[in-house]
Formats: C-alpha cells, structure tokens, sequence
C-alpha cells in the first residue's frame, strides 16, 4: 500500500469515477405553492484508485451517505453519473460491498449465517461456503463465534461481523457508510486498528463515509471534504502520514494535528473567518501548521 | 434440563389454582351446594370422560374438531400471509385505502356470517372451514401487514445492495424479517378458531367436541357436557401449548427479555430449536391427516345411511340406545346435520 501514495506510480484507470454528478430532490409544496428543489449533491467530480482507502467527511446533510447509495447502486443521481472500471453504475451487483453503520445483520442468522449470506447469493456450494465463511470470521477475529446470533454479541463484535459478510463474497470495492459510529470510542479505535489490518491483506478498495475529521484522517489515503447546502466536494485532501499507521500513537503527531485542522478549516465553510476561530482550536493544532505536511 | 427442587415447587404453585378450582368442583355438588344434576362432581364429569375415551369416540371428536380448526386456520394463513406481503410491502397505498374496508369487515360479527355461509356453501365441511377461516383470517392478516411494513430497513437495504430483489427479497429478509409478528397473529388466530369451532359444530354438524356438547344438552346428559366442554379446554390449550412451543423454536435467535426489563433473576428458557419446531411441525401434519380421514370416514358413514361412529364399539346402554333413536331421527329428517330436527 506504500506504493499507492508514492508519487512514481503510473496513471491507470480509475477504480471509481463521479462525474458531474447531481442529485436533486423535489420537495413537494403544500397546494399552490411551487415545488422547490433540494440539491443534495452538486457537480461532484472524485476518483478513487484501485486499492486506495478514500474517506467523505462532511456535516451531516452533505449529502455523503446519498453518494455512497449511488456507488452502492442504490440511489440514482439526476444528472451525471458514477462509473466502476469504466462502466457506468446502474444498480448494485456483487463487485461492491456495503458496511452500514446499525450493523445491519440479520437477527434470524447466526454469524457464520450472515457471514455466508452474499455467498448464498452468489450460489457458491456449501462446503466451499462453509470453507470461505471460516476464513473471513477469522480475518475479523471471531472464531469461535460462528454460531452465536446477533443479539448475543456486542456491538463491536457485531460490526466485525458486517464488516466478514461484506468482505466474503469477495468484492473489489467495500463501501462503508459510518460504519464506527455507533461503537464507544475504545471499540472504535480497535475496529479502526482492524479495518486497516484487513485492508493491507484483502487490498480492497475503500470509500469510508464518517463525519469525524479524526477518523477519516487516521484510515485514509485522501480525504473528500464535502460542505452542506448544497452538497459540494470542496478538496480531495491526501493524507501523506506514514503507514503502518496503528503501531505507535500516530494520532498525538504534529502531522496529524496539522492535516485535521486544515480539514476542520475547510469544514467551516467560511474560510475569511477562520483566523479569528482559532482561539477555538486545541494548543497543540493551533501551532501545528508551521510542521510540514 | 435438570429439575431442581425450587422448579418443582415453582411447577406446584402454577397448578395449585387449578388444583382448588376441581376440589372445589368435586365438592360443591356433593355438599349440596349446588343441584349435583346441573352441575355433576368432577368426578362424575371424569367418568363420562372416562367412558367417552374408552369408546374411541373422544378421540374421533378431537381429531375432527381439530382437522377444522388447523383447515380454517391453514385457509386463512393461505390467504392472510399473501394479502398481507401485498397489502404492507408491495402495495402499501392500496393498504392504506383498504384499510377502513378491511376494519370494517373485520368487526363482522362471525356468528351472523354462518346461516350466511352454510346458505352459500351447504351444511358440508367448508361452510364450517369457511367460517373458522373467516374469524381467524383478520388478526393473521392484520399482523402480516405490520410485519411487513416494520422489517428492518437497513436489512433491505443490506440484501438490496447484493443485488437480492423480488421473490429472493421475500424469502431471505422479508418473510423471516416479518414472521414473529405474523406469528403473533397466527396465534391469536388460532384463539378465535375455537370460539368459532365450537359455534359452528353445534349449528351443523354430526360430530366434533362442539356437536358432542350440543348434543349431551340436547339429551340431558350433563355429566357428558362438561366431559366435551372438559375436552374442548384440552384440544385448545394443546393447540396453544403447540404453537408456543413452534415459535419458541422458530424464534429462538430473538434476545430474551434482559433481567433489568423483567425485574427478575432470567429463567430458563427451554429452546427446543430445530428438532423442536420439526416435531410440532410433524405433530400438526399428523394430525391434520388422521382428522381428514376420521372426517371423511364420518361423513360418509352419516351420509350412507350408517350410523355415525359414536357408540358404534359400546354396548346399548339405555341412554345409548336414546341417542341413537334421536340420531336416527335426525338422519332421517333432511340430512345428515344432526341438529335439523331440534329446532322444532
């Protein structure tokens, strides 16, 4: 993964393209009254390459969760459009997984149930299901856990299982929209550790949807910055921190101080007041800009 | 599981109220503070009991009783559960605008609907399914749109983004998703059946607990009227009994009330899984085939002229002898629905 974000790398085709994606919702008026028109993205132009973790930050209502159903094939946009491999997204299909943030298993299911559930889709044989599932519940550390149901496991353990079902059936692209979300901080940090251990051994590529600027930096190789009101992409940020990036407290660095504050400066959305907000900021951020990037 | 001695006493305590009521039963009438004819000592009532089971005849009467409360709930099921995936999931305005129709139609009185459904369908079998169907059909419809409309969203949403759609849809989130709460419905359901059971055995019918009530009435038989109205509290409570036991098995990935909802310590919760939920499911398909068949041998047997099957093994007691003339009567009379020629 190094070599992603190594600058001699050379230019292929994008693994996910937007481009000049839209999506308008017509809002209806009480009778009389004009329809109006609520933009929740406008002009959206990203990239992600093959193998590369990209993250969404934005406030809520950024329209970042309505990206991902388009990638995801689960929402359309009014006018543009999203490609995978050079072919235009026209609905879900197997080359994607998603992660959702309420875990989203299926209760009636045991955990190797639900790990299988997309092989069962996929019409894999059972023994090799069998074979596949086992694997992916150890790559998320849970053997031993094959045959318990949902309700018995803990919030954490239950997203490691969404995170197995999604990897499973072997898709090339894990869409995750806030998947840590509703974890308590510990938990979250050791699923962020997780995620990029798996991430480094599947080499799948990630698009992330948080909205906490800290996360997205620690996971990502670049950042999409989205603003509200209308949803717009406002910079694609790279984040150039060293990996392994869970060995060691990477989070108290000057570099990490300095890249989540210059995102939490595009998230204001008010550039010219930014000076006068730094009385705001954390000491330590406040004087990490003079620290290279 | 291990029966500890706080179990047994547990189990003791559950049953000391029924215990009371048949002491209380035995005695009333033998003190005398009640006419014993109109209301016969417990005992009595078992020996009738008693009489009945060892005629085979009980046995024929349940079995044909519950062959018709399983066929009107297994119509209604039929009909209910699609309805219900259309009227919540596929199509949930015409749910909407249907549903005052539905509501009203759900409040139609069962009872005024049978002289309506034996016109409709004759005095046979399906009259009696039909109404059964009917009663039952509303709460099982009722729940299945509610179930289907409160899947979890985001297991759709999980399901949809692999591409799952239509009849896969249903059959792998939808169905499971909404199936405790039809269940629900299928269970109240199967409350209802009884009521309507019993109602329409006693207005046309030549066999079935609700016939044997009716008819013990009719001939003054007491102590064999509470034997039948005994044996309709069975035949419900095993009903009951059974389809709690399928959805304990069914529903067995579903989290246990936690100790701080309940406010006490958790008890044990047998879980029979899935050899459990085979059993009854075999249970209820064995007894649904020998119900058909004891209806079907009945049936036929009253319309060949024959007597029907009760007291066929016994010897002619008097009060056997009486039964068998009025059923004559009956079968004489217009058709083999014993009751035709009572209401003079």
């Amino acid at each position: 993964m190094a070599t992603l974000a190594s600058p001699s790398e050379t230019p292929v085709l994008p693994k996910i393209e937007v481009k000049e994606l839209n999506r308008i919702y017509q809002l209806k008026r009480s009778k009389g009254g004009a329809a109006s028109e609520f933009i929740a993205l406008k002009n959206i132009n990203l990239e992600v390459r093959d193998g590369e973790f990209l993250a969404l930050v934005g406030p809520s209502g950024c329209g970042k969760s309505t990206l991902l159903d388009i990638l995801a094939g689960l929402a359309f946009p009014s006018s543009g459009a999203a490609y995978i491999d050079g072919k235009k997204i026209t609905g879900p299909a197997l080359d994607r997984g998603i992660v959702l943030q309420g875990y989203a298993l299926f209760p009636w299911r045991t955990v190797r149930r639900n790990v299988e559930f997309g092989l069962e889709v996929k019409k894999v044989p059972k023994g090799e299901r069998r074979d596949i599932s086992s694997r992916f519940i150890k790559l998320v550390g849970l053997e031993g856990f094959e045959d318990r149901y949902p309700h018995e496991l803990s919030g954490g353990m239950k997203q490691r299982v969404a995170i197995a079902r999604a990897l499973a059936y072997d898709p090339e692209v894990l869409l995750m929209d806030e998947p840590f979300a509703a974890v308590d901080a510990q938990t979250r940090e050791v699923l962020q550790d997780e995620l990029l251990r798996i991430w480094g051994e599947t080499k799948k590529t990630i698009v992330f949807v948080t909205h906490s600027i800290e996360e997205a930096v620690f996971l990502a190789d670049r950042v999409a910055v989205l603003t509200a009101n209308p949803g717009t992409l406002k910079e694609v940020v790279p984040i150039n921190l060293p990996r392994p990036r869970h060995t060691g407290d990477i989070r108290s660095s000057a570099e990490f101080g300095w890249v989540r504050h210059k995102i939490w400066e595009l998230l204001q959305n008010r550039p010219e007041e930014v000076p006068t907000r730094h009385s705001g900021v954390p000491v330590a951020e406040a004087i990490s800009p003079t620290a290279a990037l | 599981m291990a029966r500890t001695p706080d179990a047994i006493t547990d189990r003791i305590l559950r049953w000391s109220g029924v215990a009371v009521f048949l002491l209380l039963w035995e005695t009333a009438p033998r003190a005398g503070w009640v006419d014993p004819y109109f209301a016969p000592p417990f005992s009595a009532v078992l020996g009738a009991f008693g009489r009945l089971a060892a005629e085979g005849t009980l046995a024929s009467h349940l079995l044909i009783s519950a062959w018709r409360g399983l066929s009107g709930l297994a119509v209604a099921v039929a009909v209910g559960v699609p309805a219900g995936f259309l009227l919540g999931r596929h199509s949930p305005r015409a749910g909407e605008a249907l549903e005052p129709l539905l509501r009203l139609l759900s409040q139609v009185n069962p009872f005024t609907l049978l002289p309506l459904f034996l016109l409709f369908f004759g005095i046979g079998e399906t009259a009696k399914i039909a109404v059964i169907g009917w009663v039952s059909l509303w709460p099982i419809l009722f729940y299945t749109v509610t179930g289907a409309r409160t899947v979890d969203p985001l297991l759709v949403k999980t399901a949809r983004s692999l591409g799952v759609n239509g009849g896969g849809l249903c059959r792998t989130v939808l169905l499971p998703g909404a199936l405790p709460t039809l269940f629900t419905g299928v269970r109240i359901g199967a409350g209802l059946v009884f009521f309507m059971l019993v109602a329409a055995e006693m207005l046309g019918a030549n066999a079935g607990v609700g016939w044997l009530v009716h008819n013990s009435a009719m001939n003054f038989q007491i102590p064999r009227l509470y034997a039948g109205a005994v044996a309709i509290v069975f035949l419900g409570y095993a009903l009951n009994r059974g389809l709690l036991t399928l959805e304990q098995a069914l529903f067995a990935w579903r989290e246990a009330p936690s100790e701080a909802v309940t406010g006490r310590a958790a008890r044990h919760v047998l879980r029979p899984g899935k050899g459990g939920a085979a059993l009854a499911a075999a249970l209820l398909i064995l007894l649904f085939v020998a119900g058909g068949w004891e209806v079907r041998r009945v049936n036929l047997a009253a319309v060949s002229g024959g007597h029907s099957h009760h007291g066929k093994h016994s010897l002619p007691t008097p009060e056997r002898i009486e039964e068998e003339k009025q059923l004559e009567q009956d079968l004489n009379g217009w058709e083999p629905f014993t009751d035709g020629g009572k209401g003079k």
